[in-house]
């Protein structure tokens, strides 16, 4: 719409060159135009990253492990998962926007609730995935293992684990996609910049204020990069671990 | 009263799951240690029930089963069963598989490692040891299974249609390979098949069952010594007990039909 207002109103001569461009900046700057305010902001973007960065990765390994800890649980026992799972639900289903000044209330803004946030986001595919691997376990290997009199240990560390593993880790990934999207998010409703603790989401808003587009877009391409970063680093471990059997990792060949 | 060599005894052994009618019902059966026994019998009479119970994955309804003896309590070490699938974990190399059973009785790594390697070899998988199931056949995974199942040496060997998913070639050499490494390392044999040729070339006695409910219709004895060779399958003996054991069983299917 706006861009359709500067071309009509350039067209009939009522914007001077100069006037155009800045508002041009203002909706699409160049990639150069985001490179020079990368380069300009960078002693706020890089701490502001690094920030988000350590929020995103302790609430992404809480996710893996509170995650897979109750995957377990809800796979051990009916019972627990059908007085379980509502309440997992209930927290996944509450916005982020509602929960997240409750998460202030108790825990008070700053950088610890923020990698809350990041986790809360994160943990459901993990726990969802999880549960289904741990659960969907082959009926024929499972009488194979009792006819071994394998013992309940060994059932699920020998049998049950690596048959859930390409579950879980397909939760991990899109876990992978949601902790910095949360940290983000977590730090534009729960974060606190003081003490230089504001993150990527902080900053946003400040560049926002000050209507300093290309700066936001440097914000954009940080977070792009963060998620980038976790799916790759899960994608090399799905493949460590995968690649071997795994009808996902197979690459046709061989 | 138990004869000597008896390894398991039936006694009007008979099976329902829940209130329904019996799906097995009056089994009696006598087997002597080294025997071969083979099962044939109609679809649903309830063959692999038979081996359930015997692997005690399913419990007894009604009479008494008894390995040695007396009624098997709990899984026995000495047992074991070859499934219709491979049934290998893909996860897992060939070696592995193998050593699984081992493993999971908490035999040391060498100890695993040393029957293992011989096993594979006796299989004929030396070749393929360090490969995962993906890349095997068919008919090397069935290898594998029986080899997993031939590591922990039972006495008692339960195998539910190990070949059935496999052509006839490679059913025959199969079957050819399980009695030779059954001369090197004697195991009793309780084998469901649907293939008469199968079961009169492996079994001391075949097994007839007619089902709605499952029982014994008739037993084949075949007397013919081991080892059985290819020679077997050519003699008027061999076509003769075919006959015999297809009749029998045409009799069942027609009846329940
Ligand atoms: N867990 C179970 N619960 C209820 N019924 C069962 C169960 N397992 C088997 N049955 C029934 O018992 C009967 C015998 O089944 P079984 O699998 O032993 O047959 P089978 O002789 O092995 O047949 P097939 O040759 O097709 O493998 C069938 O009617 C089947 O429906
Ligand atoms: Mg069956």
């Amino acid at each position: 719409m706006l861009a359709g207002e500067i071309i009509k109103h350039n067209k009939t001569g009522s914007l001077s060159e100069e006037q155009a461009d800045n508002i041009r900046r203002v909706i699409l700057p160049y990639p150069t135009e985001i490179w020079q305010a990368t380069v300009q902001e960078r002693s706020n973007l890089f701490p502001a990253a690094y920030n988000t960065l350590k929020a995103a990765i302790i609430g992404f390994l809480s996710a893996i492990g509170i995650g897979l800890g109750l995957a377990i649980l809800l796979s051990s026992s009916k019972a627990l998962k059908r007085s379980l799972y509502p309440w997992i639900l209930v927290i996944q289903t509450i916005p982020i926007i509602i929960l997240a000044p409750i998460i202030a209330i108790w825990l008070k803004q700053g950088a610890h609730s923020v990698a809350v946030v990041s986790f809360l986001i994160s943990f459901f595919p993990i726990v969802a995935n999880t549960t289904m691997g741990l659960t969907s376990t082959d009926k024929n290997l499972l009488e194979l293992f009792a006819v071994s009199k394998a013992s309940m240990l060994q059932e699920i560390l020998f049998l049950r684990f690596p048959y859930a593993l390409p579950h879980f880790l397909s939760g991990v990934k899109i876990a992978a996609v949601l902790a910095p999207i949360g940290a983000i998010a977590g730090d534009i409703f729960v974060g606190t910049s003081a003490g230089g603790q504001g993150g990527i989401g902080f900053l946003a808003i400040l560049y926002k204020g000050d209507v300093n587009t290309p700066a936001l877009y440097a914000c954009a391409a940080l977070a792009c990069l963060m998620g980038f970063l976790f799916v790759g680093l899960v994608n090399y471990v799905q493949w460590l671990l995968l690649h071997n059997w795994h009808e996902s990792s197979l690459d046709g060949e061989a | 009263m138990v004869e000597e060599n008896a390894i398991v005894q039936l006694k009007k052994l008979s099976k329902r799951f829940d209130q329904d009618q019996d799906v097995l019902s009056d089994i009696d059966l006598e087997v002597k240690e080294g025997e071969f026994i083979s099962f044939v019998g109609p679809s649903g009479c309830g063959k692999s029930t038979l081996l359930r119970m015997l692997a005690g994955l399913t419990s007894v309804s009604e009479g008494a089963l008894l390995i040695d003896g007396a009624t098997p309590t709990e899984p026995r070490d000495d047992l074991y069963l070859v499934f219709q699938e491979a049934n290998l974990l893909p996860w897992a190399r060939v070696r592995e598989n193998v050593e699984l059973p081992m493993k999971l009785q908490g035999k040391p790594k060498i100890t695993r490692q040393a029957v293992a390697d011989a096993i594979v070899e006796l299989v004929g998988l030396q070749d393929a040891a360090d490969r995962f199931p993906r890349q095997l056949s068919g008919g090397m995974k069935m290898r594998v299974s029986i080899a997993r199942a031939l590591s922990v040496s039972p006495r008692i060997l339960l195998l539910d249609e190990p070949f059935g998913a496999l052509d006839a070639i490679t059913r025959n050499q199969l079957n050819e390979d399980l009695l030779k490494i059954r001369e090197k390392d004697p195991f009793t044999a309780f084998f469901v098949t649907h293939s008469v040729a199968e079961a009169v070339f492996l079994s001391t006695r075949i097994v007839v069952l007619e089902s709605n409910p499952g029982r014994i219709a008739d037993i084949i004895d075949v007397p013919h010594s081991y080892p059985r060779t290819v020679e077997f399958r050519e003699s008027p003996e061999y076509f003769d007990l075919l006959a015999r054991t297809s009749k029998s069983l045409r009799q069942q299917k027609g009846e329940s039909e």
